[in-house]
């Protein structure tokens, strides 16, 4: 199996604080990885890192991505191998959804900025894919906040890389279309061998996606493995310091977590 | 969420907005061929302006030899236009290339210092080289290396408290240029009474200039910085939407900021060194134009070039009509224009015309 990501001993200091520390993991061409953790764990400043994306700062150890050094690629060849879905923070960007999308297949396009034809089929492929073509030209902050993470995904999807990084991609979508992402990110996943990494607050989706978990506190990752060991050994609790009930599912038999109330 | 669920409920009834919505859908005519009409508009007051004046200059007449008014007209007022459209020009490109990096509309030449620097750079070299006038072309690199200075200050300070934020930006520009508008002062306190009168005269702006070298310096600076940063476009389109999305999707963030940077600075400082330092262009075109064209900087780019000229070459035919014979510092009539238009820009809907 082809290595698509490795992370070494990677850490990340700003101002002398260790944001990130000692995180290893690997993953092969065509996994899934969910990174969990509690709040300011260091979820996102883990993407960022792999990215290379921190603008001020230092970083430790060793990022691999496609068998390459991340350290000794350009930004171009960067975004090429691996897309990126930020969070959603802030004011939105002001373009159409089209724009937006047109925008990400930068690393593709010569500096004239010209589109050509696989440029405008990659956008209107991923348009299609997250049922976006309604909303083609809407200003994105005209958009509803769950519409609006549809875009950031669709945009990381015309980028048009085998690796994709998506810091809560499903936050603010209702059931419905949460179900709908995962479904597609399954597809995307199994059919063309992408290689996911999700950051999620949503557990019994980690657990029973059949990926790979990455748990971290404190910018430490307490455990790397298959999703479905988190319901067992106390571990969640562990994680996010809180008690945990294990239910069943009453039709699949599948473990469920649900926090205890306080 | 709530925010943008009351957008969309906006998006219904509110009629500031309506406009924004067909701009893209029920409009038939495309950004592209906006920019083409925008650019023909601004074509017919840039060839009229010559002819016009305190007399009118007929057409025929310009090409007559040893007629007084071909002299004037070769001599004085062509030049004069080419300075205010190349001005302009550059002002309102320096103009969005800062907004389109700092994601504000307030981000100007001048509110950044850089105008301020610039002006200092001047001054100073008139001070120092007591008795030599603008006119000399060694002095036409004082601003620029004034504007540079400056930006180099804000953009150290800017820095100085760790990461990025624009609102410490904007306060640094504001202290450098209030910083550097009093060293000017100093330096006219200190100066001889006619180096004085002469740097006065200078900072209200004018493009009365006496060499045509010296125009032909700025059009080739600006020309040039105008062609370097149209190859930055897509990079600025992927600026204005964040830096760090910018950095995912393949650009050297860093170093385009530098080189948008340094071309910018340049071209502000070669036309502060020529025409002083008119204020307000650099602000209103671009947002006129992000009206008009939208967002991408492959259209907005040129937009700002010809409307930024169009617009001084105006501005300078009105000062030098309205009170004739005396002629009206251009920087007053911008600075007239451009204090209402703020406003105005800031009162509409509530202050969403503001935003990018």
């Amino acid at each position: 199996m082809i290595v698509m990501l490795k992370a070494e001993h990677l850490s990340f200091f700003l101002n002398g604080w260790a944001l990130l520390e000692d995180v290893s993991f690997s993953l092969e061409r065509g996994d899934c990885l969910f990174v969990i953790g509690p709040n300011g764990a260091g979820k996102t400043t883990l993407l960022r890192s792999l990215l290379r994306l921190h603008e001020t700062g230092r970083y430790g150890g060793r990022v691999e991505l496609a068998g390459r050094d991340a350290a000794a690629l350009t930004r171009r060849e960067l975004a090429k191998i691996a897309s990126y879905a930020p969070q959603d923070g802030g004011a939105a960007p002001p373009f159409t959804v089209e724009e937006f999308l047109q925008l990400s297949r930068y690393p593709h396009i010569p500096p004239s900025g010209r589109l050509s034809g696989a440029d405008r089929e990659a956008v209107r492929r991923a348009l299609r894919l997250t049922g976006l073509e309604g909303q083609s030209s809407a200003l994105l902050r005209h958009l509803s906040g769950g519409e609006r993470r549809k875009a950031y995904l669709a945009a990381a999807l015309a980028q048009e890389a085998e690796l994709m990084f998506l810091d809560e991609p499903a936050a603010f979508l209702d059931p419905r279309h949460e179900a709908e992402l995962h479904r597609l990110l399954k597809q995307l996943n199994r059919e063309q061998g992408l290689t996911v990494v999700t950051v999620t607050h949503n557990l019994n989706h980690a657990l029973d996606a059949g990926g790979n978990v990455l748990a971290l506190k404190k910018g430490r990752a307490l455990f790397f493995g298959p999703g479905g060991e988190l319901a067992y050994g106390g571990l969640a609790r562990e994680v996010f310091d809180h008690a945990f009930s294990v239910l069943r599912h009453p039709v699949s038999g599948r473990p469920l977590l649900a926090a205890d109330s306080l | 969420m709530f925010q943008s669920t009351s957008d969309s409920v906006r998006r219904v009834d509110c009629p500031s907005l309506k406009g924004e919505v067909s701009n893209h859908k029920e409009f038939l005519m495309n950004n592209t061929t906006k920019l083409r009409i925008l650019m023909v508009c601004c074509l017919v007051p840039v060839v009229c302006a010559p002819f016009a004046g305190m007399s009118f200059i007929s057409p025929g007449e310009i090409f007559a030899t040893g007629s007084p008014d071909a002299e004037v007209f070769r001599r004085l007022r062509l030049p004069r236009t080419v300075a205010a459209f190349f001005a302009g020009a550059g002002l309102s490109v320096a103009g969005m290339l800062f907004q389109a990096m700092f994601r504000n509309p307030l981000a100007t030449p001048f509110t950044l210092g850089i105008s301020g620097g610039a002006a200092f750079g001047a001054s100073l070299y008139v001070y120092l080289g007591a008795g030599a006038a603008f006119g000399v072309s060694g002095g036409i690199w004082a601003a620029p290396a004034g504007a540079l200075l400056s930006m180099l200050l804000v953009w150290a300070l800017t820095r100085s408290r760790g990461a990025f934020s624009t609102p410490v930006l904007l306060l640094s520009g504001v202290i450098i240029n209030f910083f550097f508008s009093s060293l000017v002062m100093l330096l006219q306190y200190l100066s001889r009474a006619d180096d004085s009168l002469r740097i006065m005269h200078w900072l209200m702006g004018s493009l009365a200039v006496p060499d045509i070298a010296r125009v032909s310096d700025m059009v080739f600076v600006v020309l040039a910085g105008f062609v370097f940063v149209g190859r930055l476009a897509p990079a600025l389109d992927l600026l204005s939407a964040g830096e760090e999305l910018a950095a995912s999707r393949g650009v050297e963030v860093g170093r385009v900021k530098l080189w948008v940077f340094l071309a910018a600075s340049l071209m502000v400082g070669v036309i502060v060194s020529l025409a002083g330092p008119i204020g307000f262009v650099g602000m209103m075109v671009p947002h006129v134009c992000r009206r008009m064209l939208g967002r991408r900087h492959g259209l907005l780019l040129p937009g700002a070039f010809v409307l930024g000229g169009a617009f001084l070459v105006v501005c300078d035919l009105g000062a030098r009509t309205l009170f004739a014979p005396a002629e009206l510092p251009i920087g007053i009539i911008t600075a007239l224009l451009g204090g209402p238009f703020f406003l105005w820009v800031l009162f509409r809907g509530g202050g969403r015309g503001v935003m990018l």
